[in-house]
């Protein structure tokens, strides 16, 4: 919302204070001045010049040598422009100046005036174009001005911009400062400055208001209260100038001395008119109602015909709607060229109704805006006579004695009770009754005191927002200053340990980066399409900012791979990444929000090479081996001590892949990214990648184990070599040899799978590195030969093993 | 006790020469002369034969150590030579780098919310977390934005597809505070991160999505004199000890009073600039002491306890902290930009 200084002198007296000053208490009292600016700055050294004589350059064709006077001086100014002559009024820029945009130079960089030397005359200032001036388009020429113009008149001042205009950012709470007249009051009472009153001066002539004009309030409950005017006999017409330079100062467009003022009256004091022509009124009379069944739309001002429901709050003569109440007037009423006689209408609407019209129509106004924050009902009145006032001087019309005031009935203030120990012990401060009393009297809030402890408050009818006894508190707090309450800070330092879940992630998190993880972060929001690859119950937005993002992930993969595909686009080509966060589905069954489902997950993704190359080794990509290797160290730093990866059949997303299980609980899967699943994301290189069910993950972490004394005998540490069939797991034979050892097993690793020559057709050798201890004792030779001899006829039968030798 | 003289002789000649060796050839001349079957070690064993025999056991001792301790230096020079030789012919080039290895970080957003959690967890605030998807009471109406009421608007909202109910994406963290206050009693002192969501156009300057870190304090007594403690303490753990801070007043349907926390700029010094748009201060959260009408909400006694919230956006503390000019960096996940965290 833009707010004019000049507008505000004439409501509230503000000698002496500067725009900053204003800037900041404002913004320091909750009205936030985002910026400031007076584009007077900008016209500094130009003045309205009077054109005295014109001669030719005695050495240029296409220049003129001009005497100009600039109020009691006479400058010698060179002019290149075709139209000057004597006997104009121009805009000068005198020596030191800054032209606002230079119309020889490409980027219209500004440019400061000097005292200049044109082919050998001297120049003592420019004539402008208002190309030059950044006051419009035309570079043709100098720009005139009127016979009227007063020599000697700074530009700015004759161009009616000398003021300095706030732009200002208003919470919702603070309807009551959408006007230049809430923001005086907030500035009377920052810098004790009497607020100005403004009684409208109206005459009023011929036959009174209710001879012309009938009002019918039918839905009370929508419309608490509607005031009308009516003036005759007037014309429509451009405004005048003063009235045309405020509207357009404040950011609005100047249409006609109607519409003008009832928008400046908005803006004056906050209360939206509306102006109807009368003689389009059918039965001259207003009749404020819901819509009858059969009116389906209407056509508002800007021509656009309009859905209407049930609920909405029309304003409707005797036959037909005629404005959607407090959001727009309709074609059909509108003032035009051949209006004589006006009906203003100055009315109070419940704001929720005029909210869920605003939003049904996707129509938001300056009204609708004002009406959605609440508008004082006091003000419908006064709003009226400033607004007939206005038009009536501007319009030359007669303004009919009496107003048709219909209303549910007194709007009165509201009491509310305020206790003094309640302030301090919510501010943390003490402040004493009659400091707080004389703090809400500043802001128009009189109050009583009951007792030492208590006062009652009559709350104005402006500040709908204050209705409890905390909403005064803030408003001492915010008047007296926060800036004023000093810091306390005595939090006890005892943590809390009812909420402390999330430190776990935290560790894992440190945890693969430490192993050279990158984590990724990406959106929850994606194409159908791809929520759907992975899970077709997926939650879908229904105000979506685009279909890019119109459904929410139900796996991290997408996002992975797009990440993968983003950094391959840069030439990067090799990635370790993890990423923590949520996939969302629908569940058939109701869970703690509606029926949706989600689940902390933590995804891992290897693509490119495992090892960076160097020198001396050759590339060596990653495998799906090293993707176990990275969910086992993850399982191994969570204390696990065993784990199933069970071999699963080709999916949508995996070519090759594994699902992983711990206590018999199903954590996720592991594999190879399937062509299908790069494609969708056109990604052109092998990617490994596992997603984990992290809730299951830390729930099947152990806590530390209990201390065990380290072993005070060696490990024997031996290899062994079986011949099985091709097809016998690795993992499955392990599991045998740790059986066949009991309690010895200390640890075992693959270290060499053979087939080929010297090994039967159909069959491969596997050898392993087998590791035993004892607590008791050192093994020796016969307790390693009787395990072995135990492995072999074990092996034998399950597998049909063959030893094929052994070493120590 | 001649022999026992030779010995001691041998051993210092042999001992001089071995620090002579420089090539392989010199080696071979030095095990020939003294260790090989003829040598003048061997020829001293030879010799042990006519040694008395109650002498035999010393020099036969003294014989052996000199062969060990001859043999291991023997060994020794040898390692140096052949060191010697590739160093010589640059077989190994030192300057070659060490092997790459990957370098993992934890995401900007990661370390950014890990402080924060850090500061809070050190004054005894714990952590909690809720759901994204949140239903009307818990994103809004628990929190006084009575339904049609403009306070809606300054969050703009995404709202799910359901059968029944009316579901949203949360759009701000506010909602947890509920939770944790339904489910728990008094004295409470909690942070809540977590991810939400607004229905903007997706720019430099917002994204659709971003984070959160929500606090809560309820106990008996706490004001806003204590509102504006902690969070000056916060601040000045995030920012540094001097960063200077200001409480403007404010709204939020769910708190009473309420204020805006600005810090003043740091990139320049409060002078203003592109940064702080030209004002000097940059917003970092919104605060405020928790409305009457939430504690109705949660059966909490209003009379009894009163409580502060304050919330802040992870992302955009890590925009300020680390000078980054487009948050969509965040979640492009570009190694280049990862790299630099």
């Amino acid at each position: 919302m833009k707010i004019s200084r000049k507008w505000l002198q004439q409501l509230v007296d503000l000698t002496d204070i500067s725009d900053e000053d204003i800037a900041s208490r404002l913004t320091m009292l909750g009205i936030e001045v985002e910026s400031f600016e007076n584009p007077s700055g900008t016209y500094k050294g130009f003045v309205v010049g009077s054109v005295l004589e014109v001669e030719k350059h005695p050495n240029a064709d296409k220049l003129s040598l001009c005497k100009v006077d600039i109020g009691g001086e006479v400058k010698s100014i060179v002019c290149g422009a075709p139209n000057v002559a004597a006997g104009q009024k121009v805009p000068v820029g005198l020596v030191g100046a800054t032209v606002p945009h230079n119309q020889h130079d490409p980027d219209g960089k500004p440019f400061q005036l000097t005292k200049a030397t044109i082919r050998g005359v001297e120049s003592e200032g420019m004539i402008c174009s208002a190309n030059e001036l950044g006051l419009g388009e035309d570079k043709s020429g100098i720009m005139v001005f009127g016979e009227d113009a007063v020599v000697g008149t700074p530009l700015a001042e004759f161009l009616g911009i000398d003021d300095t205009v706030f732009e200002i950012s208003l919470t919702p709470n603070r309807g009551d400062c959408l006007s230049h007249a809430g923001i005086a009051r907030e500035l009377s009472s920052a810098f004790t400055r009497k607020l100005i009153p403004r009684r409208a001066r109206l005459r009023e002539e011929g036959g009174p208001v209710n001879e012309s004009a009938k009002v019918e309030v039918v839905a009370e409950d929508l419309c608490p209260r509607y005031s009308a005017r009516v003036i005759r006999g007037m014309r429509v017409g451009p405004s005048p100038k003063w009235l045309k330079d405020f509207v357009e100062r404040i950011g609005m467009r100047s249409i006609n001395n109607v519409v003008d003022a009832t928008n400046y009256v908005m803006m004056e004091l906050g209360q939206p008119l509306h102006a109807f022509d009368l003689k389009l009124i059918a039965g001259h009379k207003i009749v404020v109602r819901r819509p009858r069944k059969e009116e389906i739309s209407f056509t508002t001002l800007d021509g656009k015909e309009r859905n209407v429901s049930p609920e909405m709050l029309m304003i409707c003569d005797k036959e037909k709607i005629v404005a959607i109440a407090g959001v727009m007037g309709g074609m059909n009423s509108e003032i035009n060229h051949d209006t004589t006689d006006i009906l203003i209408e100055s009315a109070n609407f419940t704001p929720s109704s005029i909210r869920k019209t605003s939003k049904e129509l996707g129509l938001s106004t300056e009204a609708s805006y004002r009406f959605e924050r609440g508008v004082d009902p006091n003000l419908t009145i006064h709003a009226l006579d400033r607004v007939s006032e206005i038009i009536v001087e501007a319009s030359g019309g007669r303004l009919a004695p009496g107003i048709i005031d219909v209303a549910v009935g007194k709007f009165l203030q509201r009491r509310v009770e305020l206790h003094v120990d309640q302030v301090n012990r919510l501010l943390g401060t003490r402040l004493a009754s009659g400091e707080i009393k004389r703090i809400l009297e500043s802001i128009e809030i009189p109050c009583d005191k009951k007792s030492e402890t208590v006062l009652i408050c009559a709350v104005p009818t402006f500040r709908g927002d204050i209705e409890r006894g905390v909403d005064l508190i803030e408003e001492v707090g915010r008047v007296h200053g926060y800036e004023k309450i000093a810091d306390s800070f005595q939090t006890r330092l005892s943590f809390d340990p009812r909420f402390r879940a999330l430190t776990q992630t935290d560790e894992l998190r440190e945890l693969l980066a430490g192993a050279g993880f990158n984590e990724i972060v990406t959106n929850s929001l994606q194409p159908s399409d791809l929520a759907g690859f992975h899970d077709s119950s997926f939650v879908t937005l229904s105000n979506p900012i685009s279909e890019d993002m119109a459904a929410m992930r139900t796996s991290l993969l997408i996002g992975a791979l797009q990440t993968v595909k983003l950094n391959m686009s840069y030439g990067l080509k090799n990635m370790k990444f993890f990423e923590i966060g949520r996939a969302y589905k629908v569940a058939d069954e109701k869970q703690t929000v509606g029926n949706f489902i989600e689940s902390e997950r933590i995804s891992i993704t290897l693509s490119g090479t495992a090892d960076p190359v160097s020198y001396d080794r050759k590339e060596v990509k990653f495998d799906i081996f090293d993707l176990k290797s990275e969910i086992e160290r993850l399982l191994r730093y969570l204390n696990l001590d065993s784990w199933d990866f069970i071999s699963y059949d080709t999916t949508k997303e995996y070519e090759q892949s594994l699902k992983l299980f711990v206590n018999g609980m199903e954590l996720g899967l592991a594999g190879r990214v399937s062509n299908l699943a790069l494609r969708k994301v056109s990604v052109e290189q092998e990617v490994y990648y596992a997603e984990l069910d992290l809730s299951r993950l830390l729930a099947a972490r152990k806590d530390a184990r209990k201390f065990r004394a380290l072993p005070r005998f060696p490990f024997a540490s031996f290899d062994l070599s079986f011949i099985v069939h091709v097809e016998t797991p690795a993992a499955k034979i392990m599991e045998s040899l740790k059986s066949a050892a009991g309690n010895m097993f200390r640890d075992i690793s693959v270290f060499d799978i053979y087939s080929g020559e010297g090994i039967p057709e159909g069959k491969k050798s596997i050898a392993f590195t087998v590791a035993l201890g004892s607590e008791e004792r050192t093994l020796n030779e016969g307790d390693i030969a009787g395990f072995i001899a135990n492995a072999e006829r074990k092996l034998g039968s399950e597998f049909s093993a063959e030893l094929r030798k052994q070493k120590s | 006790m001649e022999m026992l003289e030779e010995i001691l002789k041998l051993r210092e000649e042999a001992t001089a020469s071995l620090n002579l060796l420089k090539t392989q050839e010199d080696a071979e001349n030095f095990r020939l002369q003294y260790l090989s079957r003829k040598g003048s070690v061997a020829q001293l064993f030879e010799r042990l034969k006519e040694v008395p025999k109650e002498e035999k056991p010393a020099i036969g001792k003294s014989l052996n150590e000199l062969r060990n301790f001859l043999e291991a230096e023997f060994e020794s020079a040898g390692q140096r030579i052949a060191a010697a030789k590739t160093a010589d012919i640059g077989k190994i080039d030192l300057s070659i780098p060490g092997r790459k290895r990957y370098i993992g970080r934890k995401h900007p957003l990661t370390q950014t919310a890990e402080e924060i959690k850090r500061i809070f967890t050190g004054i005894g605030f714990g952590i909690a977390d809720g759901p994204e998807i949140e239903d009307d009471y818990h994103n809004f109406e628990a929190l006084n934005f009575p339904p049609d009421h403009p306070a809606r608007d300054m969050q703009d909202t995404f709202f799910v597809k359901s059968d029944g109910g009316k579901y949203m994406l949360r759009t701000h963290t506010s909602g947890v505070q509920i939770r944790v206050m339904e489910n728990n009693k008094p004295p409470v002192r909690v942070i809540m991160p977590g991810r939400v969501y607004r229905n903007e156009a997706i720019s430099a300057r917002s994204y659709c999505l971003f984070h959160q870190v929500e606090g809560l304090y309820v106990d008996k007594n706490v004001s806003l004199a204590e509102l504006k403690g902690t969070i000056s303490y916060f601040v000045k753990e995030f920012f540094n000890a001097n960063a200077k801070l200001r409480f403007r007043p404010s709204f939020f349907p769910f708190t009473e009073p309420s204020a805006e926390v600005d810090v003043n700029c740091f990139l320049c010094a409060g002078k203003g600039c592109r940064i702080c748009k030209y004002s000097g201060w940059l917003e970092i959260m919104g605060c405020g002491m928790v409305d009457p009408n939430v504690f109705k909400q949660v059966k909490y006694d209003e009379n009894e306890v009163s409580g502060f919230a304050f919330g802040m956006g992870i992302d955009r503390l890590a925009i300020l902290r680390y000078g980054i000019d487009d948050i969509r960096l965040f979640f492009e996940n570009d190694l280049r930009f990862l790299n630099q965290f």
